[in-house]
């Protein structure tokens, strides 16, 4: 496959986008069609931890998990729902043992589809276990995980996807210690480039399978920033620098695309409205109703354009309204109903300004998040589209600027922490070089330096 | 009917509060930072460097103490761990952010590397604790954080880093005797090898107090383990490790001062 980088938007202007519906909408699975004019609910869990005791314990655990999901949604009348299997670690170690998972849970889908019509696809997401105990072994460990990737799609699983972890080494070393350029580095080149890679490759894997090489997400670099900041009176991390490394990983996750996956794009990736602008694809978003698994400060706002709508992941056990998947499977079909109601009734961008608008100013997260906002985001980055580096940069002067536009106008406001922070990072960033060439130099020379477990190797720069 | 909000026109004022903007401080960290510096100007030449996390100023400002005929070691304790106090009460006060703690630890880090190059002896750190990620668990940035804050409290951070198996969390035990051990864990999963931990410890008759948190670790599951005590956040770290040295290790104690849920 070659990568293609993308240079222009999929959409003339931010008003075109809405929920449940883009531009190149994505068939996979059993009767289903991602955006392609309603939201699907996505449904993730996780197994019991004393499920993991025994091969058979795992697989007759999502079993079970699979069952009640699909009973739910029939008792409630739900027309559609995917369900994501986000790998627990045996799963992928043993690609035999995820890909039984994916049969049995496939085979579930099967009845129901064929008993009750219900429209349903299966997503595996493969674990990223590219890495030994010291160090990320992203090239050399790579075949493991790929093989896992084919197993699965060979026995079930509609839809392909990943939490890759390129970058994340310099990542975590950068953003505790308010590093611009390592943010930039880190996401925009390093994780760009592991993504240019290991696309490719699962695109393959989808072709050969005949299913859909679906999207990634920056979860192990914007989101662990996202959770770092935390709530309104948390103090580990200015808010302002969390969403200038989102923005940042719009252009990295985009690198999904360009190598040849279509979408959706994964539930925790908030940066995929940047990327949905840019390049079409379907994508999949969480907010108020994965409140089981983390909170956000843009719950409602989340809901503005996606396509699919995901509780991000729940343990499975039991609560007063049945097990948790159940419960969670319910509120986001409910959810569901209200976009696609506003859908059948021309009313979605009167729905989608509303989820907007509740949380734009609560923010600077949920400001730049917002789709006008993004759009510029998309922009911004569609115009230094082939070059890695100058994108992410772009993302994170625009980032900077909308933020700024919108303290301004007097309706986002900041503390000072949040101001300085924001200052600081626009200092850092016109201080760095116009050519990818000379960054990428200084930034290899500084974090081989200064991080012992940066290894150059798992890189092709 | 089906066109986009005036986003500028609509006013949702009353919906939700910035209670950060709403609680902030009056005071910059500058000036915060300002009154809590040492009097003496060698002293809080030192204080400053670390606030700022300038590494290079820090061993300019040692370098000047030393000149003035002060033993490397005390300097440890009377010039190095006051000037990271003063940004870790900024930190506790809220005034500053992680990150400024994370540099001025650095910065004091290195300080006390330098003087150690200055003397043959050996300093003596407030007590040991020793860091682990569970096994099967390779996220390791809670960690980090955590032995940089007990760090730059003045405890000696024996770290073992990621993926740890039990074996090795009782090597080390044996080995350096601490005040406290520390477990993360990002994933459900991988967390219940805090468990296997704690049961080892048992059968070997230590009762030292396993302070377990990150991810999906909670309060429930900590308590679920006798010598668990669970921390919410990486800077309850230090505080456990002073509450122990002050009070011994009774984990009663510390989970009827710590636990909040």
């Amino acid at each position: 496959m070659a990568i293609n980088r993308y240079t222009k938007m999929a959409y003339a202007n931010a008003d075109e986008m809405v929920f449940g519906k883009c531009k190149f909408p994505v068939k996979a699975g059993l009767g289903i069609e991602i955006g392609a004019g309603y939201t699907i609910p996505e449904l993730n869990y996780a197994p019991r931890p004393q499920s993991s005791v025994s091969t058979e314990a795992l697989v007759k655990e999502y079993e079970r998990i699979t069952k009640d999901s699909m009973a739910r949604i029939v008792q409630i009348g739900a027309p559609a729902i995917i369900l994501e299997t986000e790998h627990v670690q045996q799963l992928t170690v043993k690609p035999a043992v995820g890909a039984e998972v994916a049969h049995v849970q496939k085979s579930i889908l099967e009845e129901y589809h064929e008993e009750y019509g219900v429209k349903c696809a299966l997503r595996h997401t493969i674990a990223d276990l590219r890495e030994d105990r010291e160090h990320l072994a992203l090239r050399s460990k790579a075949s493991d995980i790929l093989e896992s990737f084919d197993q699965c799609a060979a026995q079930g699983a509609d839809l392909l996807s990943i939490e890759s972890m390129g970058g994340k080494e310099v990542f975590d070393y950068s953003i505790v210690r308010d590093d611009t350029a390592g943010i930039l580095f880190s996401i925009g080149v390093l994780g760009t480039n592991d993504m240019d890679f290991l696309w490719q490759e699962i695109t393959k894997i989808a072709k050969k399978n005949n299913v859909v090489s679906a999207g990634d997400t920056d979860c192990s670099q914007a989101n662990t920033a996202m959770f770092i900041a935390g709530g309104l009176l948390d103090k580990n991390l200015a808010h302002t620098t969390a969403i200038v490394a989102r923005c940042i990983s719009a252009a990295r996750s985009l690198a999904a695309y360009e190598a040849g996956a279509t979408g959706p794009g994964k539930d925790c990736g908030y940066e995929h409205i940047i990327i949905k602008s840019i390049a079409g694809i379907p994508i999949s978003q969480e907010g108020k109703t994965s409140t089981c698994a983390h909170s956000d400060v843009m719950g409602n706002l989340t809901m503005q354009c996606c396509d699919m709508w995901s509780n991000e992941s729940v343990e499975y056990h039991g609560e007063f309204g049945g097990t948790t998947v159940q419960v969670w499977a319910e509120s986001l079909a409910y959810d569901c109903a209200l976009m696609n109601t506003a859908l059948k009734t021309g009313n979605e961008k009167i729905l989608r300004d509303l989820f907007t608008l509740s949380d734009k100013y609560r923010d600077p997260q949920g400001y730049v998040l917002a789709y006008d906002n993004a759009y510029r985001i998309g922009e911004a980055i569609a115009a230094n589209g082939n070059d890695p580096y100058l994108r992410s940069k772009a993302a994170a002067e625009v980032c900077c600027q909308i933020v700024q536009e919108g303290v301004d106008s007097g309706k986002l406001i900041l503390t000072k922490f949040e101001t300085n922070a924001l200052n600081k990072v626009k200092t850092d960033l016109a201080a760095l070089p116009a050519e990818s060439a000379k960054f990428i130099e200084q930034c290899m020379n500084k974090y081989t330096k200064e991080v012992p477990v940066f290894m150059p190797e798992n890189y092709s720069l | 009917m089906n066109k986009m909000l005036d986003f500028k026109k609509e006013d949702i004022s009353d919906v939700l509060i910035r209670y950060n903007v709403a609680m902030e401080k009056t005071m910059t960290p500058d000036e915060a930072a300002e009154q809590l510096y040492p009097k003496d100007p060698l002293y809080k030449a030192v204080a400053v460097a670390i606030y700022d996390g300038e590494e290079d100023d820090v061993i300019d400002a040692l370098d000047a103490l030393l000149d003035a005929g002060n033993d490397p070691l005390k300097l440890i304790d009377d010039a190095l761990l006051p000037g990271m106090g003063v940004v870790s009460a900024l930190y506790d006060q809220g005034i500053i952010f992680l990150p400024n703690v994370m540099m001025s630890a650095d910065a004091m880090l290195e300080g006390i590397d330098y003087c150690k190059t200055k003397t043959a002896e050996i300093p003596e750190a407030k007590g040991t604790v020793v860091c682990h990620v569970a096994e099967g668990d390779v996220h390791d940035i809670g960690k980090n954080i955590v032995a940089a804050l007990l760090r730059a409290d003045g405890f000696n951070v024996v770290d073992l880093g990621r993926d740890v198996p039990t074996e090795e969390v009782l090597a080390a035990v044996a080995e350096y005797k601490p005040v406290m051990i520390t477990g993360t864990a990002l994933m459900t999963t991988t967390m219940y090898a805090f468990k296997e931990v704690n049961d080892k410890l048992v059968e070997k008759g230590y009762n030292i107090p396993f302070a377990c948190g990150g991810g999906a670790v909670n309060q429930e599951f900590v308590e679920s383990f006798g010598l668990g005590v669970y921390g919410e956040e990486a800077a309850e770290a230090p505080k456990f490790a002073n509450y122990i040295l002050k009070n011994g290790a009774n984990i009663d104690k510390l989970r009827d001062e710590f636990h909040f849920h």
